[in-house]
C-alpha cells in the first residue's frame, strides 16, 4: 500500500526530451512506473523510450489519460507549466526543478489549494512508492524490492535516500517516500502531506526528516499533537549550522533565532514525537516501534 | 541578492516611495557637488551592505559644505563592521516627529505576502516583534493579488491612524508592495519612514533584497551579484553554481545535497571538527566535481575530506573522474573517505579507489565518519 502513487498510476513526464527528462524516464520506467505520456513544446509526436511526446498538457490527457505530472522543465517555464498542467485537470505534481523564483512559487501554492491538487516542491527529488513506482529522481537500488510500513517525509533530497536505506536495513522497509522540498516556500506543507500517510491503513508509523530553517516542522508538530494518531520519527538536520548562513538549500538558513534545530526538536518532542539525533538512530528507533507493535 | 541603499532608493522612488533627495558620491569632491541637488543640511550615509550602521559611525550629519567634505573625507576609505566604504549617499536632512516602519516581505509561514506597519520606526524591527509585538499591524496578501488601495487604508486605519496621513502612508504601503513584486524581491522596507512636523512622509531608508533566482527576468538589476559575496571561497563557489560555507575545523565535506551535508556535518561535528561544507546541488559533472574538490581543498591545514554523494540526478561516475584528478594534481596526502551511493556505484567506486580513496559502501554517513576516524588514528576528541 501506499500513498498518491502506486504502480497503476498514468504519469506524465514534462521536459521529457531535455537530457534530464531522457535519463530519468529511463529510470523510472525501469522502476516500474507507468509512465504514459511526455510534453514538450514543440516536440509533438516525438517519442522518448518508446513513450509518446506531445506538444501540449491538455492533449496528452485526452490521449492518454495522464492523471499525475512530473516536472524536469526549466525554472523559468515551470510557473506557466504549472498552470497549463492544473488547468488540464491534473492532480498531483511533482516538481524538480531547483531554483524557482518565490514569487513564482507563491502564486502555484494558491492556485494549488485553490483547485485542491497536492503539488511537490519545488526542489524535490520527488515521491517513490517502494516496489512499484516512482515521480522524480530518487534512486530505486536504495531500496528493497517489497515495499513496508514506514512513511517518509523528507525537506531535503539526497538525505531522504539514505533515511529510506536505513529504514530498509532496519527491517522497517518505507512504504512511499515523499521530498516536499527544500525552499523556503513550498506547494505542499508537511502536515498536508501527513494527512495522507494517516489515512493509509498501511502506514504504521511515519519519519519526518527536516533541516533547519522555516517552520515546516513546527507547524506539522502543531497538527500531530491535535489529530495524528500514529508514531512519529523525526530527525532535523543542521544541529551544527552556523547562524545567518544559507546552507546551500535557499530555505536552510537559522534567521532571527527562527527555524533552528532546537525549535524543531522541541515542538516534535512536545507533540509526542521520537527525536533521532542522527540519521542512524532513526533505524534504531525504527526498531524499537516495530518490536512495541509485534508485543 | 541585497543591493546598495541608493540602489533600492531609486527603484523606490521610481514606484512612487518618498524617497529623500539623495545623489551618490565616490570622492569629497562629488559629494560636495552632490549639494547642486540636494538641499544642506544632508545626511552623508556609506553604502555597505551591512545593518545598524548608524551605530558603527557609518551615518553622520552635515550642516555645511566644509562639513561635507571633511565628513565624506573621512567616511569614503574607512570601513564600516569590516566592510569598505568605496561610495556615500548624499541625502537631505529632514526634521522627525515620528518614526514608522513599513515592510514587505515573503512570509513562509502562509507562503504568502506580508504587509507590516510599524508604529515604532527606526529601530531593529526584528527588536519591536519581540518587546514590542502590539506596535506592528500586519495584512497577508496572496500573489498575483496586488495590495489593494482600500486594504491598506484599512491597515493604517488598525494602526492607528487618521485623516490625510492616514492616506499618506497606505499610498506608500501600495507603492512599496508594488516594488516588491515587479522586484521579485524577498524584502522591501523603509526603516525609518519619517513623519514630519507638517505630516509629510520621507522614506530616509530604502532596503531591497532580490531573489537570486529570479535575476534572469531582472536586467535592470546590477549585475555584480558575485562580488557583493565578501568570502572569496563562497564567492568562487558561486560563482560555478554550489553553495559553499567556511566553518572552523578542519575536515572538509562535499556532499550532494544541503540536506545530507548538513547531516554529514552534524555526524563528523560529533567526532571531528568540520572545516567547510560544500553542497553540490544537482549538476554534477566532471568538470564541477574537478573545481569543487579543488574549491574545499584551498582551506588551509586540512586533515581530511569527506565525499558523500547520491547519484539520483547526478553522475556520480562521471563526478568521479573529476575528484581523482585534483587529488593526483595536488597529490593530495591526508585520508580522502568517499560514500558514494546510487545509479553507477560500482564504476564510481572503481575510479575512486584507483586514487587511495577510502571506499564506503554501507548506507550510514556514520560508516564513512568511523572510516575516516580510523585512517586519520583518532578516538572521540568530545
Amino acid at each position: 500500500m501506499s500513498i498518491l502513487l502506486d504502480k497503476k498510476t498514468r504519469v506524465l513526464v514534462q521536459g521529457i526530451t531535455g537530457k534530464i527528462g531522457q535519463a530519468q524516464t529511463k529510470w523510472m520506467l525501469a522502476y516500474g512506473t507507468n509512465i504514459v505520456a511526455g510534453v514538450t513544446p514543440g516536440r509533438g509526436g516525438a517519442a522518448v523510450e518508446g513513450v509518446p511526446v506531445f506538444d501540449g498538457v491538455a492533449d496528452a490527457v485526452k490521449a492518454t489519460g495522464a492523471e499525475a505530472s512530473v516536472f524536469f522543465v526549466p525554472a523559468r517555464a515551470v510557473k506557466d507549466t504549472v498552470f497549463e498542467t492544473l488547468e488540464a485537470g491534473i492532480r498531483l505534481v511533482v516538481v524538480v526543478t531547483e531554483h524557482i523564483p518565490v514569487h513564482d512559487t507563491m502564486e502555484m501554492r494558491a492556485e494549488a489549494k485553490k483547485v485542491g491538487a497536492t503539488l511537490l516542491g519545488p526542489t524535490t527529488p520527488g515521491i517513490l512508492t517502494v516496489g512499484e513506482a516512482k515521480m522524480g529522481i530518487i534512486p530505486g537500488n536504495l531500496f528493497p524490492k517489497v515495499g513496508g510500513r514506514a512513511g517518509v517525509i523528507s525537506r531535503s533530497g539526497t538525505l531522504a535516500y539514505e533515511v529510506g536505506g536505513i529504514l530498509a536495513k532496519a527491517g522497517t522497509a518505507p512504504s512511499t517516500v515523499v521530498g516536499m522540498g527544500a525552499d523556503p516556500v513550498v506547494l505542499t506543507d508537511l502536515a498536508d502531506i501527513l494527512k495522507f500517510f494517516a489515512a493509509d491503513p498501511a502506514t504504521d508509523f511515519v519519519t519526518i526528516v527536516g533541516e533547519v530553517g522555516g517552520i515546516q516542522e513546527e507547524l506539522a508538530a502543531e497538527y500531530i499533537a491535535r489529530d495524528f494518531k500514529k508514531p512519529v520519527i523525526a530527525y532535523i538536520a543542521g544541529r551544527n549550522t552556523p547562524e545567518g548562513k544559507r546552507m546551500g538549500h535557499a530555505g536552510a538558513i537559522v534567521q532571527r533565532g527562527m527555524g533552528s534545530v532546537a525549535s524543531k526538536v522541541a515542538a516534535l518532542e512536545k507533540a509526542g514525537a521520537h527525536i533521532a539525533k542522527t540519521p542512524a538512530e532513526i533505524g534504531t528507533l525504527a526498531q524499537r516501534l516495530a518490536f512495541k507493535r509485534q508485543d | 541578492m541585497r543591493l546598495h541603499e541608493h540602489e533600492a532608493a531609486s527603484l523606490f522612488r521610481q514606484a512612487g516611495v518618498p524617497v529623500t533627495p539623495f545623489a551618490v558620491a565616490r570622492t569629497p569632491d562629488e559629494a560636495v557637488a552632490a549639494l547642486v541637488k540636494v538641499e544642506l543640511p544632508v545626511v552623508i550615509k556609506a553604502q555597505v551592505l551591512v545593518g545598524s550602521r548608524g551605530k558603527h559611525g557609518g551615518i553622520v550629519l552635515a550642516n555645511s559644505e566644509t562639513e561635507v567634505r571633511e565628513k565624506a573625507a573621512a567616511l569614503l576609505g574607512k570601513t564600516v563592521r569590516g566592510f569598505a566604504v568605496d561610495s556615500v549617499m548624499v541625502a537631505k536632512a529632514v526634521s522627525i516627529a515620528r518614526e514608522l516602519y513599513v515592510g514587505v516581505t515573503v512570509d513562509a509561514v502562509a507562503g504568502a505576502i506580508t504587509v507590516i506597519l510599524g508604529t515604532a520606526g527606526g529601530i531593529d524591527v526584528e527588536t519591536v516583534a519581540k518587546e514590542r509585538p502590539e506596535a506592528l499591524f500586519r495584512k497577508t496578501v496572496v500573489p498575483p493579488a496586488e495590495l489593494r488601495g482600500h486594504e491598506a487604508r484599512a491597515l493604517a486605519r488598525e494602526a492607528g491612524f487618521q485623516g490625510d496621513l492616514m492616506v499618506k502612508i497606505a499610498d506608500v504601503l501600495v507603492a512599496l508592495y508594488r516594488v516588491f513584486r515587479k522586484s521579485d524581491a524577498l524584502i522591501a522596507e523603509v526603516n525609518p519612514l519619517v513623519v514630519t512636523p507638517d505630516e509629510t512622509l520621507w522614506a530616509v531608508d530604502a532596503v531591497l533584497e532580490v531573489d537570486d533566482s529570479a535575476l534572469f527576468r531582472h536586467p535592470e538589476m546590477p549585475k555584480d551579484t558575485l562580488a557583493r559575496i565578501e568570502h572569496p571561497i563562497e564567492r568562487a563557489a558561486k560563482g560555478i553554481g554550489v553553495s559553499y560555507v567556511d566553518l572552523d575545523g578542519d575536515i572538509a565535506i562535499i556532499s550532494s545535497g544541503a540536506g545530507l551535508g548538513m547531516a554529514t556535518m552534524d555526524v563528523v561535528g560529533q567526532r571531528l571538527r568540520p572545516a567547510n561544507f560544500l553542497e553540490t546541488g544537482g549538476g554534477i559533472t566532471e568538470e564541477l566535481m574537478y573545481k569543487t574538490t579543488a574549491l574545499v581543498l584551498r582551506k588551509p591545514a586540512l586533515r581530511g575530506l569527506l565525499i558523500n554523494l547520491y547519484g539520483g540526478i547526478n553522475p556520480i561516475h562521471e563526478g568521479a573522474k573529476g575528484i581523482v584528478r585534483v587529488l593526483k594534481e595536488q597529490n593530495v596526502k591526508f585520508p580522502v573517505v568517499a560514500k558514494a551511493l546510487g545509479n553507477r556505484q560500482e564504476e564510481t567506486w572503481a575510479t575512486l579507489r584507483e586514487a587511495g580513496v577510502i571506499i564506503v559502501t554501507d548506507i550510514t554517513t556514520e560508516a564513512a565518519v568511523e572510516a575516516l576516524c580510523a585512517a586519520l588514528g583518532a578516538g572521540p576528541t568530545s
